[in-house]
């Protein structure tokens, strides 16, 4: 470590083209050889905006002013090409679709040393070491498309490898990934982490996977200051509080032990994995019992597949329901679905990818032509209703809110719905008013819904959904690509809707999410419902790991306590003890 | 021609490396510019040529030529050997049918031999002759450009582009990545009209709620594709794409002696098809 800095940052402000302000906003640091640091920071502090300021995107490929410097193996990168400062930093960026460019695995890893005009058979060697270290070498005739999304992104990380440079800059890597792809990269990091022959530099907000292969902590807080720059252990563990409040996420199990905190259950230090959690808790002698679920969610029946039970207050009837994609010979997404939604649910689907779950949702949501077997949504066929009626019952939230967007301000958007309905002109003011102000977005009535934030985006598909006064919203992956804090915070918005009486489905790989905010699971494998039921029924029994998934890290911790039994179905946040109950 | 490889191979894996093929399916191991270079000076004779004659003659050559020298599927053989050949009387028909009256020779034998009378109107030989003349024509430019169509893949057409035709590398490979922009735009498409009809936009009838429809389909679906192309670029950037004027080759294209023989043959056998014909009078 005595070495030279590999890459020297020097009061890096950084500011977009048309935008206020810069961020990041004078980051000083040095990255040496063997590194592995992980960049933290809330939304917005340009986090992402400095990776791409390491390999010289940031100036020359982005439309942003960079003031400071970037010196990369001495050099500033401002009199350096892209090209060249290929040699010493390489990117893995957070779309595994947007990094493929040719049509072979083995084409793809040769892409970069090719244009670096290194020799054929030396292209070869590079590729095959790289493929193999991400265990892509017996795929290398394939096209990348067939890759699932985790394989993609191992296939981008073999990318950068073979173009030899000594730093690897990861941009959210698995942002996009569902929890097995997630694993995948991560066994893959872990690995070269252990090699230290790379300075590693992670972008990420999964901290639950991240924390246990990075050596050093940088935080930025919300203007693009640097604020923290230490040791993992001391930051997370010494820090904690301090990163809550600067709007960084920590790892659940960190969470946890923190709120346990506060009800007088000391662990310490701080726990940074389940692992450490479980073990922290195995440590102590005795724990105040977990708090019940909330009373609501118990209440909320288990209406297995019988439908003689099926209650007046059903909201969603799925009977033997199957789709066929592409045509008679296309394959069965969704095989014999018998599914009951209880009017007033908060309904999480699960599964991997490709385990048609979204195929379901929009079966459901009418979203697709009629599938075999029957639907239905409050006494109606969504398949066979037209628009109109379909709006007034079951609002359906697309994976990318910009696709359901018709209008041209953010009244407007609002308006069609309504007009839709064919509410007349006064009360659709006000109902557009009221609906504004509900999702807070009075200030942006008059923009382009394109131009507002993402968490804007999102808010304001969600009113679309809702405004013709429909008592179902159904969402697709709401949190695909989104960080945590954006997440939870559509999440307590659909709680809240939830509680205002909206029966609420959501299709999502997020487990820990499903495991705080739903009362129910159903999970799907293979086109079929492997099993429904109350959200901690589900999360401790055997179908998550049936279905391919892997149990939320506050499951993972607790699931196997010997000495604390009664904590083993201890899944979401909210069981966890906290001051006023532990006292009473 | 590169919109016919993209259409009949999307399906399948439009990048991969052709499998081995045996020797006699000789168009797979030529050089694609040849492949392109030897039907093209047809494709515009034909573009000038009347008659049935010179058309069929083209159509049966190339086919004889695919049917030995490419490998193909039992659809494609079915399309080519069966529908290929009622498509083109069909269209026949249909040409037929709108032919200008007065181009038609009143004098000759044809045009008295009426096929189909339907009140005061009539389909006479003569007509049918200059749609199947026509349909005849197209057919030829469609097997015509098969042959490299269905014998090439997308990276060896660049690979030749490249390097033997000295085409810039940044045009071709980017022209190859952006052919991988195509299905995930259509995917795209389906979803954005999913999502609409589900707002109850895609309503009304006729040509102005179409053009409607369209452009609040292109909106997003543009906001899309540049993000899209711009993550794309910035990965190619990130791997020194343009760093140098050439870049390593790991495959070679060749021009061999027997591209210039196909060449050749190919052009002596046209030349040799526009002189019989003339000769014969056609």
């Amino acid at each position: 470590m005595t070495a030279a800095p590999l890459l020297e940052l020097d009061a890096v402000r950084i500011r977009y083209d048309g935008s206020a302000r810069a961020t990041p906003d004078g980051v000083s640091l040095d990255i040496r050889a063997g590194e592995v640091v992980l960049v933290l920071g809330p939304s917005g502090c340009g986090k992402s905006t400095l990776a791409l300021a390491l390999d010289g995107l940031v100036p020359h490929a982005v439309a942003a002013a960079l003031e400071g410097s970037v010196r990369v193996a001495g050099a500033d990168t401002r009199d350096r090409t892209v090209a060249e400062l290929s040699e010493h930093v390489a990117m893995v960026f957070q779309d595994p679709d947007a990094q493929v460019v040719t049509g072979t695995l083995l084409d793809e890893v040769a892409f970069g040393p090719e244009n670096r005009l290194v020799a054929a058979d030396e292209v070869l060697e590079r590729a095959e070491r790289a493929l193999k270290l991400v265990g892509l070498w017996d795929r290398r005739a394939d096209n990348p498309d067939v890759l699932s999304g985790g394989g993609r992104q191992r296939l981008a990380i073999a990318c950068a490898l073979a173009l030899a440079s000594p730093v690897l800059v990861l941009d959210e890597p698995t942002a996009n990934l569902d929890p097995a792809g997630i694993d995948e990269v991560y066994a893959v990091l872990r690995e070269l982490a252990n090699e230290r022959d790379h300075a590693i530099v992670l972008v990420e907000h999964n901290l639950d996977a991240a924390v246990d292969l990075v050596d050093r902590v940088i935080v930025l807080d919300a203007a693009g200051r640097l604020v923290i720059d230490g040791p993992v252990r001391d930051v997370l563990q010494g820090r904690a509080g301090e990163l809550l409040e600067l709007g960084v996420w920590l790892p659940v199990s960190t969470l946890a032990a923190m709120r346990l905190r506060s009800a007088g259950v000391m662990l310490d230090p701080l726990p940074l994995t389940p692992a450490e959690l479980a073990a922290a808790l195995e440590a102590v002698e005795s724990l105040p019992s977990p708090a019940p679920v909330a009373a609501r969610a118990a209440a909320t029946t288990l209406r297995a597949a019988d439908p003689a039970v099926a209650a007046p207050a059903a909201a969603i009837t799925v009977r033997d329901c199957s789709v066929q994609r592409g045509g008679r010979r296309g394959p069965i997404v969704v095989d014999g679905v018998d599914l009951d939604v209880a009017s007033g649910d908060f309904l999480a689907i699960v599964g991997t990818n490709g385990a048609g779950k979204t195929t379901l949702l929009q079966a459901i949501a009418g979203v697709i032509p009629p599938p075999r077997g029957s639907v239905d949504v409050l006494g109606m066929d969504p398949a066979r209703a037209d628009a109109r009626d379909r709006a007034r019952r079951i609002g359906f939230v697309f994976q990318n809110p910009e696709h359901q967007f018709v209008a041209h301000t953010v009244a407007e958007e609002l308006e069609a719905s309504l007009r839709l309905q064919g509410v007349p002109e006064p009360e659709r003011r006000d109902e557009v008013e009221r609906i504004l102000r509900r999702f807070d977005l009075v200030e942006h009535r008059d923009r382009h819904p394109f131009l507002l934030s993402g968490g804007q985006k999102r808010r304001l598909s969600v009113g679309t959904a809702l405004v013709a006064g429909a008592p179902v919203l159904a969402l697709d992956e709401p949190t695909f690509g989104q960080d945590r804090a954006r997440a939870a915070e559509l999440l307590d918005l659909l709680r809240a809707l939830n509680d205002e009486g909206t029966t609420v489905l959501v299709v999502t790989h997020d487990l820990q999410l499903v495991a705080d905010y739903a009362d129910r699971v159903a999970v799907i494998q293979g086109g079929r419902v492997l099993g429904s039921g109350a959200t901690d029924e589900v999360l401790a029994g055997p179908l998550i790991e049936a279905a391919g998934l892997r149990h939320p890290p506050l499951a993972r911790a607790t699931r196997g306590l010997v000495r604390h039994p009664e904590w083993q179905s201890v899944t979401r946040m909210s069981q966890l003890p906290t001051a006023g109950r532990a006292a009473a | 021609m590169t919109a016919v490889t993209a259409t009949t191979d999307v399906a399948r894996n439009p990048y991969a490396e052709p499998a081995a093929v045996h020797p006699v399916r000789f168009l797979h191991a030529l050089n694609p510019i040849a492949k392109l270079a030897a039907p093209l000076p047809v494709m515009v004779a034909l573009l000038f040529t009347r008659g049935v004659a010179i058309p069929l003659a083209f159509v049966a050559l190339t086919l004889v030529l695919l049917l030995v020298g490419a490998r193909l599927s039992g659809r494609v053989l079915a399309i080519l050997l069966v529908g290929l050949p009622v498509g083109v009387l069909v269209l026949g028909v249909t040409f037929g049918v709108w032919v200008d009256p007065s181009r038609i020779d009143t004098a000759s034998a044809a045009a008295s031999v009426v096929l189909v009378e339907v009140g005061g109107w009539q389909l006479t030989l003569a007509a049918y002759l200059v749609g199947l003349a026509t349909a005849l024509r197209i057919a030829a430019l469609l097997v015509l450009s098969l042959i490299a169509g269905l014998t090439t893949t997308g990276p060896e057409l660049v690979r030749a582009l490249v390097q033997n035709l000295r085409v810039p590398y940044r045009l071709g490979y980017t022209a190859l990545a952006a052919l991988r922009f195509v299905p995930r735009f259509g995917h795209e498409l389906e979803v954005i009209r999913a999502a609409h009809r589900v707002r109850g936009t895609d309503g009304g009838r006729g040509p102005l709620a179409a053009v409607r429809r369209t452009i609040s389909y292109a909106i997003p679906l543009l906001a899309s594709a540049i993000r899209h192309a711009e993550r794309v670029a910035l990965a190619m950037d990130a791997r020194a794409f343009g760093a140098h004027p050439t870049r390593t080759e790991r495959t070679i294209s060749r021009w061999r002696t027997r591209d210039t023989l196909f060449v050749a043959a190919f052009w002596i056998t046209a030349v040799a098809i526009y002189v019989a014909a003339f000769a014969a009078g056609a």
